[in-house]
């Protein structure tokens, strides 16, 4: 379009920075209240301290509630990556009878509202007695990652030539061999992005903990039932802990991404 | 989304290895048989709860569509949705055109702070906004500091706390594939537009936002859909204070029991979803095109 004048095109820069910092608001109002000084939600803070710090690291709840989030989202994001790849290799790269449906059905955990899910598993399992094990919330939380990681590898898979492997077929390599010098060592960035990805998303898992973890506290459920209950700032320690987490994250997925083009590729 | 050029080069009948045909089916199966036992299955049996209460067959349904609590929760839930949806498309059709009308540096850091948030978990971004808009919040106090209130405004617990971090939440969803629409729109068409003598709002009203409407409708039916199912930010910034179908499921399962009423409405959110999500997959092709 013609560059609009001066007038507006001001107004567009002021009206985009707006909703712009309503965006980003949340996340830098947080960090600097963590290391306040205050034991109110004043802002700005009054003085700094690590006292919220020292609060997270010296409260043991915390800590066990940490562990199970690591080992829940660790062995959850990895069986989504091992079976969600596989599977998302069978539908770029075959062709079967059922296969729309098959593809359907794995991303159904993103669109049925997870509240859904919650209420669904919480039933069966209650049936079956793995409310509240550890077990059952990782199979909860293995289903809610998986469309994730084929999302990822769907588009990895497609945009490596098929040529490639066909070569090495024709040269002689058996299959496990073409998998393990040629496949493998191309979809491994994308691999690790789709990993990082579903250990974020369960990491992050709020709604259908709450229902399925019984006694277990991961870290999000933790903070929700202290949340809902009272306003503590440890919470905002925990919560830039989580950011500077998120930040860090974010950017091992952009060069893990930007060594494989997939973000090109899925934006279009 | 475009096609990857080796998509289109297909390989003659010679070069079949590497293809895999049915086998692929053996590829999903693993992933397949899991979903079955840990999803369809659950999902399934909340209709053979709601469909085989005790009290007959369309029971939990009925109880549902005549009790006015519910129904009240449903249009609570509704209400919310659509005015968050009104709000993101408002606020997020001007940062996604102020985005367009950037280059080099400055889109990429903006385009950066609009993904940002998508990382950083929703129970931080919601609880991030009591700090903000609590009573003795930043907002509350700069008021009152300018002069503007006498007492601190309620912008917790209650609608407008909900509205607000709502749809702080979901703008980038709707802002991200806008931004996409809007800088697929061929500049040339514009500059016709230009030369045959249409003023910037006429070109602006009659050619560019036109071509943005179908990603503008996607984006704010995704927009609706996830509201329709959000627990944690009612709970956190509506204080229990603004029921939504979300968290009245929490208190059919969590504290009444009442496992076939709950199965009943969520079944209902389930196909809501479904028909609205198909309605969302037609229109973002519709903006793909």
């Amino acid at each position: 379009m013609t560059e609009p004048g001066h007038l507006p095109r001001l107004l567009l820069t002021l009206a985009g920075i707006t909703v712009l910092l309503f965006l980003c608001l949340p996340i830098v109002i947080v960090v600097p209240m963590s290391f306040s000084s205050a034991s109110s939600l004043e802002f700005p803070p009054p003085g700094f301290s690590l006292r919220w710090y020292q609060a997270f690291f010296g409260d043991g709840r915390w800590l066990v509630a940490a562990g199970y989030s690591i080992v829940v989202a660790l062995i959850a994001s990895t069986l989504a990556l091992l079976i969600g790849s596989i599977a998302a290799y069978g539908l770029v790269r075959g062709s079967f009878r059922g296969r729309a449906l098959v593809e359907s059905n794995v991303m159904a955990p993103l669109i049925v509202p997870q509240i859904v899910t919650a209420v669904g598993l919480y039933i069966y399992f209650a049936k079956l007695g793995l409310l509240g094990t550890l077990f059952g919330l990782i199979v909860g939380h293995t289903v809610l990652a998986i469309p994730y990681v084929v999302l990822v590898m769907t588009v990895a898979i497609r945009s490596f030539d098929l040529r490639i492997e066909q070569v090495a077929l024709t040269l002689g390599a058996s299959w496990p061999t073409m998998f393990r010098r040629v496949l493998l060592p191309n979809l491994a960035p994308s691999a690790g992005a789709a990993w990082i990805f579903a250990f974020v998303i369960s990491f992050d898992e709020v709604v259908v903990t709450i229902f399925l973890a019984g006694g277990i506290e991961t870290i999000p459920k933790r903070m929700f039932n202290e949340l809902v209950l009272q306003v503590n700032p440890t919470i905002t320690a925990i919560a830039t802990l989580l950011i500077g987490f998120s930040i860090i994250t974010v950017g091992a997925l952009a060069l893990l991404m930007r060594s494989t083009g997939t973000v090109r590729k899925a934006l279009g | 989304m475009t096609q990857s050029p080796t998509a289109s080069i297909r390989p003659g009948r010679s070069a079949r290895a590497g293809r895999l045909g049915a086998t692929g089916l053996g590829f999903a199966l693993p992933v397949s048989l899991f979903l079955l036992v840990a999803f369809d299955v659950p999902v399934l049996m909340m209709f053979g709860w709601a469909l085989t209460s005790a009290k007959g067959m369309f029971a939990p349904f009925i109880e549902f569509f005549t009790r006015p609590v519910y129904l009240k929760v449903i249009l609570n839930t509704l209400r919310i949705a659509a005015i968050a949806t009104v709000a993101c498309a408002v606020l997020g059709y001007v940062l996604a055109y102020w985005l367009r009308s950037l280059s080099g540096t400055a889109r990429l850091v903006a385009l950066t702070l609009v993904v940002l948030p998508f990382w950083v978990s929703i129970l931080v971004r919601s609880y991030a906004w009591i700090v903000v808009l609590g009573n003795n919040g930043v907002v509350n106090r700069g008021l009152m500091d300018l002069g503007l209130a006498s007492e601190p405004v309620a912008f917790l617990y209650n609608d407008l706390g909900v509205v607000i971090g709502t749809t702080n939440l979901l703008l980038p969803f709707l802002v991200l594939p806008l931004y996409a629409a809007m800088i697929r729109i061929d500049g040339r068409i514009l500059q016709a537009a230009e030369t045959l003598g249409a003023s910037r709002w006429t070109i602006f009203r009659r050619v560019f936002f036109p071509l943005t409407v179908p990603a503008l409708a996607a984006g704010m039916v995704l927009v609706f859909i996830l509201t329709l199912g959000f627990y944690v930010t009612p709970a956190i910034l509506g204080g229990g204070r603004v029921p939504m179908v979300a968290n009245m499921l929490d208190m059919l399962i969590n504290r009444l029991p009442r496992w076939e009423l709950a199965s009943a409405i969520s079944i209902i959110l389930l196909i809501l979803t479904v028909l609205l999500h198909l309605l969302y997959v037609r229109l973002s092709r519709q903006a793909g095109n």
